[in-house]
């Protein structure tokens, strides 16, 4: 674990370098240990694939002393125990108007239409982050057959509940938005209701079987 | 009750912000020039939690339906109260019927108007800020609109000072000078293209393009360059306000208050104590940046926090 400021006011806590389990499952129990703790002057504790970024008002608390207090608590997190992770499932309508982009990753892939839905549904995936948008899911790994790069200048809107993927990763536009991934069906699932708490469908951490609707 | 008569270019509620709520990728959406709000408050004897307006564009014309103060700060504008010139940066008394109307921008981009009474939208998330991708929050997540009815309540008259000396009211001039802190992914790019991190004396020259918006500010200029062997682009990981990412073609961004996440370079942080500058930069602009250290941000932090509670005391 290494701790390095961000900024005047944010702490970047790093597990590791790459995309792996070992260090999401650390990134999860610093993150679930550390939001428990409710500690006086944090504002707010961003997961994402390796790391934690951590903004405190400064008017609260140092730097000096949040980091000394977020090293000593590392035995503590490693040694918790952690809640079994919450299985979701999302239906899918793959293809078609719902999926645009599918033609791009079939020729891409050389892959036919039902093989990319095959494996897209066939896998489950972590959520590694929530951002970009309120309540979207990072998620991965994405199978490698079906990888395809980003869209070089991303489409001006793509409807809400879109699912895309982009090089090993795959998520889900909460909201009608610009997208720079590659669509490949829509869910009718609302991923995000700012009405209701906990607000987001997904939580970090969480793992999701797309199926098929 | 504020009726709006004619809405400018785009006009929101804003607060503080959303806090907390970032793991799940809300952001803070919080008025930009924290600065200028601030005093905004301050003249209208409002709590520093309280909701204001946040302006762009020429034309804003409001008819207030009760006596009222109000205050407008921030770029500077032209602005009457019924066709009488009125002061910026002050306290202004509004009888039941006047018409508030900005008719020009003159310098900055984003003018802020507060009244002296509170904002009554229902708090979304903890915050009366507007989400305008998501569309909630503020008043039903969305810009003002000619015709609507901008309930205030508990309007009174401000006590105590109601005008800020000079020395508070911040040139918008271009170019904008931007002190920034050598950010995670600096050592991304070839030295040569970011010698103003090394050295103090350097400086690097932008122009803000026109896409820009609350979420961000793109700079054009010479591109900055990627060491051969650096990743274009990073593991998606948090950002703060202020973060200044560079994409694979070498043009910087500057996050503002919509963003929580992101996958590209991140060269730098804006000083805490440039942020709200940054609300103000118009399109083709002139941007310079240049590099301090920390300590040093944290000392002009410091000095313009001292500034502010002396004129701002907490209520």
């Amino acid at each position: 674990m290494d701790i390095e400021r961000f900024g005047e006011q944010g702490i970047r806590i790093i597990f590791g370098q790459a995309i792996d389990d070992a260090t999401h499952e650390s990134v999860r129990r610093f993150f679930l240990y550390t939001s428990s703790l409710r500690i006086p002057g944090i504002t707010e504790i961003i997961p994402s694939f390796r790391s934690c970024l951590i903004s405190y008002d400064r008017e609260r608390v140092g730097f000096e002393d949040l980091s000394e207090l977020l090293g000593e608590m590392e035995d503590d997190w490693r040694e918790m125990s952690l809640p079994d992770v919450r299985r979701m499932e999302i239906p899918v309508r793959y293809g078609g108007d719902y999926g645009p982009d599918m033609d791009f990753v079939c020729s891409y892939s050389g892959l036919s239409p039902e093989d990319v839905v095959e494996i897209h549904a066939g896998a489950t995936y972590r959520v590694y982050a929530l951002g970009f948008m309120p309540g979207f899911p990072y998620l991965g790994p994405l199978d490698r057959r079906i990888y395809v790069p980003r869209q070089e200048t991303p489409v001006l809107k793509v409807p809400q509940g879109s699912v895309g993927i982009a090089q090993l990763q795959t998520g889900i536009y909460p909201f009608e938005s610009p997208a720079g991934w590659r669509v490949i069906g829509r869910t009718m699932v609302r991923l995000f209701d700012h009405l209701n708490p906990p607000f987001s469908l997904l939580n970090f951490g969480d793992i999701v079987r797309f199926v098929r609707a | 009750m504020i009726e709006v008569l004619s809405p400018g270019f785009l006009s929101i509620i804003v607060d503080r912000g959303r806090q907390g709520h970032g793991h799940i990728g809300v952001p803070s959406s919080r008025e930009l020039d924290r600065h200028a709000s601030a005093i905004a408050r301050y003249l209208v004897d409002i709590p520093e939690d309280a909701a204001l307006l946040e302006v762009m564009g020429n034309d804003l014309r409001l008819r207030v339906l009760r006596d009222m103060s109000f205050a407008v700060t921030g770029a500077k504008v032209k602005a009457t109260l019924d066709d009488e010139p009125l002061r910026p940066w002050a306290a202004v008394r509004a009888k039941e019927g006047s018409i508030l109307r900005v008719a020009e921008v003159l310098e900055g981009l984003r003018y802020y108007i507060a009244f002296s009474g509170i904002i009554d939208v229902e708090p979304v998330m903890g915050s009366s800020t507007t989400n305008l991708e998501c569309n909630f929050g503020g008043f039903h997540g969305r810009p003002l609109m000619k015709g609507d009815m901008v309930a205030l309540r508990d309007i009174r008259e401000p006590a105590g000072l109601q005008t800020v000396p000079e020395t508070m009211i911040p040139s918008m001039r271009e170019p904008h000078l931007v002190r920034v802190i050598a950010g995670p992914e600096a050592d991304n790019f070839v030295p040569r293209s970011v010698r103003f991190l090394a050295n103090r004396k350097e400086t690097v020259l932008f122009n803000a393009t026109s896409r820009l918006n609350r979420t961000g500010i793109r700079l054009e200029g010479e591109p900055l360059r990627f060491r051969d062997e650096a990743e274009r682009s990073i593991i998606s990981e948090g950002l703060l306000p202020g973060t200044i990412q560079v994409p694979p073609d070498g043009y910087p961004i500057i996050t503002l208050a919509e963003r929580t996440i992101g996958g590209y370079a991140r060269l730098a942080t804006v000083a805490d104590a440039d942020m709200d500058m940054l609300a103000q930069i118009r399109p083709r602009d002139r941007v310079v940046l240049s590099s301090i250290d920390i300590n040093e941000a944290e000392r002009l932090w410091r000095a313009g926090r001292d500034a502010l509670s002396f004129y701002c005391k907490k209520q």
